[in-house]
């Protein structure tokens, strides 16, 4: 697939690559941050235990060093735009809780979601450099659209948005090990990058 | 009158139209209206406006298209540029829209006369917007998780319309809402900004006319950042003295943006700013050791940050912060230098060995003392005396010799290396040569050609010239390889002595001196001038030289400034050296304004006005006029003298009259035989006791003036000659006084000054006041020897003689030395006396006095009595009235000595017991 690209997709690649790392980079420090911010507003316990959010895909995976690249695009696709959905529905929720009393935590709510729509264009960019084709989301397939959430209580959404941004920081560190291994020059084989190149 | 009322129900009816709402419900239902309503045009576009007439107002008020009139603005539009498309309809074109202004109206002159609205627009002109150009973005990192990014563009020409700029960004699978400027139109600033996806940016214009995009900014906004700048700068001394570390944070993590850094320092009190090697800090890191600094210095330091790559822009500098280096050992000893003061004895010296303290990066540390050394090398048996001192000098008495002075600086970490100073007995070495100075801005420069021999050092005194204090030294010291060094400190306008000595390693030379300014300046005042000496054509000139202080620079001259009042100045300019000058070639007797300019290379300044006048006379005019004035007057009086003695005998003649021999007159008998000799040898002699010796009165008629014939002068004549015969033995003085009687009872008009001339000269008659017998004494005069003035009491008694008589018609005259009352000679009856001595004949005093009748009282108030005398007078005028008959009164002969005796002419007719006046 390498040997195949143009040398200005290879740089184009290498570019999104790098701006994906950093952005992911930067994804799991705000998400942090968020997260901390979050558990203080929403009066929760920083370790409370979250069972598995529905609808995310989990970043842990089995034989990870064994993905393909388009794979792991896929995987790092399918989590992106659902933790877009669930963040915009936080953030409407937040609004609806809070209105404007908060609006420090609405505009981190609202970066990050800006920065998981970024970094779901760029694993848009990079499948289109895979030849691949983008599948469609979820809404976009369904012609009934998503199910409606289930109706939540009020701390049972706090304990989900609190699930939602502790996996979307697990992911942006995943993300970054994968476009690290998409970013090296002979991803062809598959070959799992060593731990010790995570960041 | 048809038409009248038409007209007058046309703009009823218009009226009614205006006022009368219309079918839509308005208020206003006008009779037609313009196409386009308020149009926004294209400056300098062309443009056409219809307006329509309505139909009904056709039909009522017989008002068609062809009565339109446009206005502008109550500017009544050219109908070349109307055009009546029907009946109801007109229009209007404009070429240029630049002429056109608001309103539009279309108006109807109804009846031809009567101008009438019928509708209005509004036109507004204005420009398209252009591309807005030069779009650029900058990402403020304005606090640690906090971004905007601020964007700028040129919004092109001005549209005179409203518009509306947009900024629009986007990435490709979202859209951001748009960034509208606020009261700008050519920035906008976005708050919601994320990185890492390439963002697409770029502005858009709006108007009435049109739209305009600007250029497409495709950018990732973490490439634009200007991050704040690392917060909590810190420094720490290392173990070394030559090392700080500088510490602090950043407020972007490297998960967001890898930094590289730019740290500069400074000395503290410094300017100038060092910069560490950029590339030793082009990686993410908190902290740096800076190395190369001087030990105990205070460094400011200040860092700044940007993305590592090189992407965006650089941080501002963060706020300074300030480190000191631990100290080391002092790097060089000080400079050292004496000064020997051999006042008190040529052998014994006193040494004052000053030296300078170290520089702080010479010093390296807080100096603690000096440890000094004195060796004397002309005896090496001398000691070495040490000597640990805090100042900076040091004095001591030594014997002139040769001296090694070695000097150490010492602080807490260690000593300086020594500082050594070889004191000669002499500085017989070479000096320096061409020793010259030269200003360079605020700094003296003094160079030298260096002596033919290695010199280690050279020393460079200075000091500032004052006339009133010491000259306080500085010095410096320069290496061997230099011939120049600038001297810093230096004042402009101050005078300096500079010397400069050649230090040998064996010895050193002597020193050169030269006076030097950093800055000349005209003089602050000029000379005061005074003259020393004025002259007839010169004068000179004198003044004091100027103070140092006054100077202000090199006096190359002074310049005399002289004038008269209304002259032209004339200019003199002296050396600086002289204070005198003779000023020549003056006007005599002239004032003269001079004053005088003392002048340096920058300027002149002119002392205070002073004048004098010339002599009218040159040295020895005076004198040479004088004397030989003096001299010729001398010599006239001496030859008036001369002649007047050579033709004594001719002037006498001509002056004194011979007076008649009275015993040659016909009126007497004049006894040859009287005793010629009377022996008088004292006063009682001369006048026993109420007696007279030798007086003659002749009283002659005053009234009967014309009586005295010749003939009866004749005794006169004759007494004239005898005179003449006898005035070769005349006694100087007494002759003169008897000449003088006649010449004055002659001329009455000169007698008054005449008799006071003489009267001072001529010795007076001897007043005999001895009476006769029982009788009342008469008083006589006699000569006298004496030479004093007449006593008041005889003046008091001419005045009251001269007042006494008025009506007698007479007068008489007592002619003494002192005759007068010339006031009572209206009409004077002549009168002479005369005394004639004769030496040859032997001493003959003679005393002769004529009383003239009319005489009413005896002047000088004699002691005569009234009485007596009127009786006497009464004789007298009876003689006169005879026949010019003199009868004397009173002769008594009186035998004296031949020496003594005066000489006198006795009438023959006097006898002894003759008449006498009593």
């Amino acid at each position: 697939m390498a040997a195949a690209e143009s040398p200005s997709a290879a740089l184009r690649r290498r570019d999104l690559c790098s701006r994906g790392i950093r952005l992911a980079g930067k994804m799991r420090a705000d998400v942090v941050d968020l997260l901390d911010a979050y558990v203080e507003q929403q009066g929760l316990d920083a370790s409370a235990s979250v069972a598995a959010v529905e609808g995310v895909p989990l970043a842990a995976v089995e034989r990870w060093d064994e993905q393909t690249g388009t794979q792991r695009l896929l995987e790092n696709l399918a989590a992106y735009r659902a933790f877009r959905a669930l963040l915009a529905q936080m953030l409407e929720e937040q609004r609806e809780q809070l209105g404007e009393a908060d609006a420090g935590l609405g505009r981190a709510l609202a970066a990050v979601l800006l920065q998981v729509s970024a970094f779901a264009y760029h694993l848009e960019e990079l499948l289109r450099l895979e030849s691949r084709g983008i599948p469609g989301e979820e809404g976009d397939e369904e012609e009934d659209g998503p199910p409606p959430p289930p109706r939540l209580s009020l701390f049972e959404r706090k304990l989900r948005g609190l699930g939602v941004l502790r996996e979307l920081a697990q992911w942006a560190v995943r993300s970054v090990r994968d476009l690290r291994q998409l970013a090296k020059p002979s991803p062809a084989t598959g070959t799992a990058p060593g731990l010790a190149e995570s960041p | 009158m048809f038409s009248r009322w038409n007209w007058v129900a046309c703009g009823f009816y218009l009226l009614l139209n205006i006022c009368s709402p219309d079918a839509s419900g308005g208020l206003v239902q006008s009779c037609g209206h313009i196409i386009p309503e308020s149009p926004v045009l294209a400056l300098g576009s062309n443009f056409t406006a219809l307006c329509i007439l309505n139909e009904s107002c056709l039909d009522f008020g017989n008002i068609y298209a062809s009565q339109i009139i446009w206005k502008i603005k109550n500017r009544l539009v050219p109908k070349e540029q109307y055009r009546e498309i029907n009946r109801t309809v007109s229009s209007v074109t404009f070429n240029d829209t630049s002429s056109l202004a608001t309103p539009l109206t279309c108006n109807i002159l109804a009846d031809g006369q009567i101008e009438q609205n019928i509708y209005g627009i509004t036109v507004t002109v204005g420009l398209a917007p252009e591309k807005p150009k030069n779009l650029s973005c900058i990402v403020h990192q304005v606090s640690r998780f906090t971004y905007v990014m601020t964007c700028t563009w040129n919004p092109g020409r001005h549209t005179f319309l409203d518009t509306q700029f947009r900024l629009k960004y986007r990435w490709p699978e979202a859209v951001f809402p748009d960034c509208i400027p606020k009261d700008v139109n050519n920035s906008c600033t976005v708050n919601d900004i994320q990185f890492f996806v390439n963002t697409e940016i770029w502005v858009e214009a709006t108007n009435a006319l049109g739209k305009a995009e600007s250029d497409r900014l495709v950018v990732d906004p973490i490439d634009i950042v200007k991050p704040l700048s690392p917060q909590n700068v810190s420094i720490t001394s290392g173990l070394l003295p030559t090392v700080l570390q500088l510490s602090w944070e950043n407020w972007i993590s490297d998960a967001v943006m890898t930094l590289k850094f730019n740290i500069r320092y400074r000395i503290a009190g410094e300017t100038n700013w060092m910069e560490v090697p950029p590339e030793d800090t082009a990686s993410p890191r908190t902290s740096f050791s800076i190395q190369g600094l001087r030990p105990y210095t205070e460094y400011v330091f200040s860092i700044r940050c940007m993305k590592e790559d090189g992407a965006g822009y650089w941080s501002d500098w963060s706020e300074e912060k300030t480190g000191v280096t631990i100290e080391d050992q002092p790097s060089k000893g000080p400079p050292i230098w004496r000064i020997i003061d051999t006042s008190q004895s040529p052998a014994c010296w006193t040494v004052h060995l000053i030296w300078k303290a170290l520089k702080p990066y010479e010093a390296n540390g807080v100096i603690l003392q000096y440890e000094l050394t004195v060796r004397d090398k002309s005896s090496l048996s001398s000691p070495v005396k040490k000597y640990n001192v805090t100042g900076t000098n040091h004095t001591s008495q030594l014997r002139e010799g040769t001296y090694e002075v070695t000097l150490i600086a010492r602080n807490s970490v260690g000593p300086s290396p020594p500082s050594v100073l070889l004191i000669p007995a002499s500085n017989s070495k070479a000096p320096v040569r061409n020793l010259r100075t030269l200003p360079k801005h605020d700094k003296l420069w003094v160079g030298w050609t260096a002596p033919n021999n290695y010199v280690l050092k050279y020393v460079i005194e200075w000091c500032l010239v004052s006339s009133s204090s010491d000259c306080m030294i500085e010095w410096q010291i320069a290496q061997g390889d230099v011939q120049g060094i600038d001297l810093k400190g230096i004042k402009p306008f101050k005078c300096y002595l500079i010397t400069v000595y050649p230090l040998y390693a064996d010895g050193q030379g002597s020193g050169q001196s030269v006076k030097a300014y950093l800055k000349q300046d005209r003089p602050s005042k000029g000379p005061t001038v005074q003259t020393k000496k004025v002259g007839k054509a010169e004068a000179v000139l004198t003044w004091n030289h100027l103070t140092v202080e006054e100077q202000n620079g090199f006096i190359r001259n002074y310049t005399i400034l002289y004038k008269t009042i209304d002259g032209n100045e004339t200019v003199v300019t002296v050396d600086p050296s002289k204070t005198e000058y003779t000023l020549s070639s003056l006007t005599s007797d002239t004032l003269y304004t001079v004053r005088m300019m003392a002048s340096t290379d920058n300027g002149s300044r002119t002392g205070p006005d002073f004048t004098f006048t010339t002599q009218k006379f040159g040295k020895g005019e005076i004198e040479a006029i004088v004397v030989p004035v003096c001299l010729a007057f001398l010599l006239i009086v001496l030859l008036g003298v001369l002649f007047c003695f050579n033709k004594r005998d001719l002037i006498k003649k001509h002056i004194w009259p011979i007076v008649p021999d009275p015993s040659k007159s016909n009126i007497a008998q004049w006894s040859p035989q009287v005793p010629a000799k009377h022996n008088i040898s004292s006063k009682d002699q001369m006048y026993p006791e109420g007696s007279f010796t030798d007086v003659s009165v002749v009283e002659i008629e005053a009234d009967d003036k014309k009586s005295f014939s010749e003939q009866d002068l004749k005794p006169f004549d004759l007494l004239k000659k005898e005179k003449s015969t006898s005035e070769g033995h005349s006694s100087g003085i007494g002759g003169s006084s008897c000449m003088s009687s006649p010449r004055q009872s002659v001329s009455d008009s000169d007698e008054g000054e005449t008799t006071q001339n003489t009267s001072s000269t001529v010795q007076y008659s001897t007043v005999v006041l001895n009476g006769y017998r029982d009788q009342t004494p008469v008083q006589v005069f006699s000569r006298s020897e004496s030479t004093q003035p007449l006593l008041d009491s005889e003046e008091r008694s001419d005045d009251h003689a001269g007042g006494a008589d008025s009506t007698a018609q007479r007068q008489q005259y007592f002619r003494q030395n002192g005759g007068q009352d010339e006031t009572n000679t209206d009409r004077p009856c002549f009168e002479r006396t005369k005394q004639i001595t004769h030496a040859n004949e032997g001493d003959f005093v003679g005393f002769v006095q004529l009383q003239i009748s009319g005489q009413s009282s005896q002047p000088l108030g004699l002691g005569m009595e009234k009485n007596t005398q009127e009786a006497a007078l009464s004789n007298v005028l009876q003689t006169c009235t005879e026949g010019q008959t003199v009868r004397p009164e009173t002769v008594e002969e009186n035998p004296l000595s031949v020496d003594e005796m005066p000489k006198s002419y006795l009438p023959q007719t006097v006898r002894q017991g003759g008449y006498m006046p009593q």
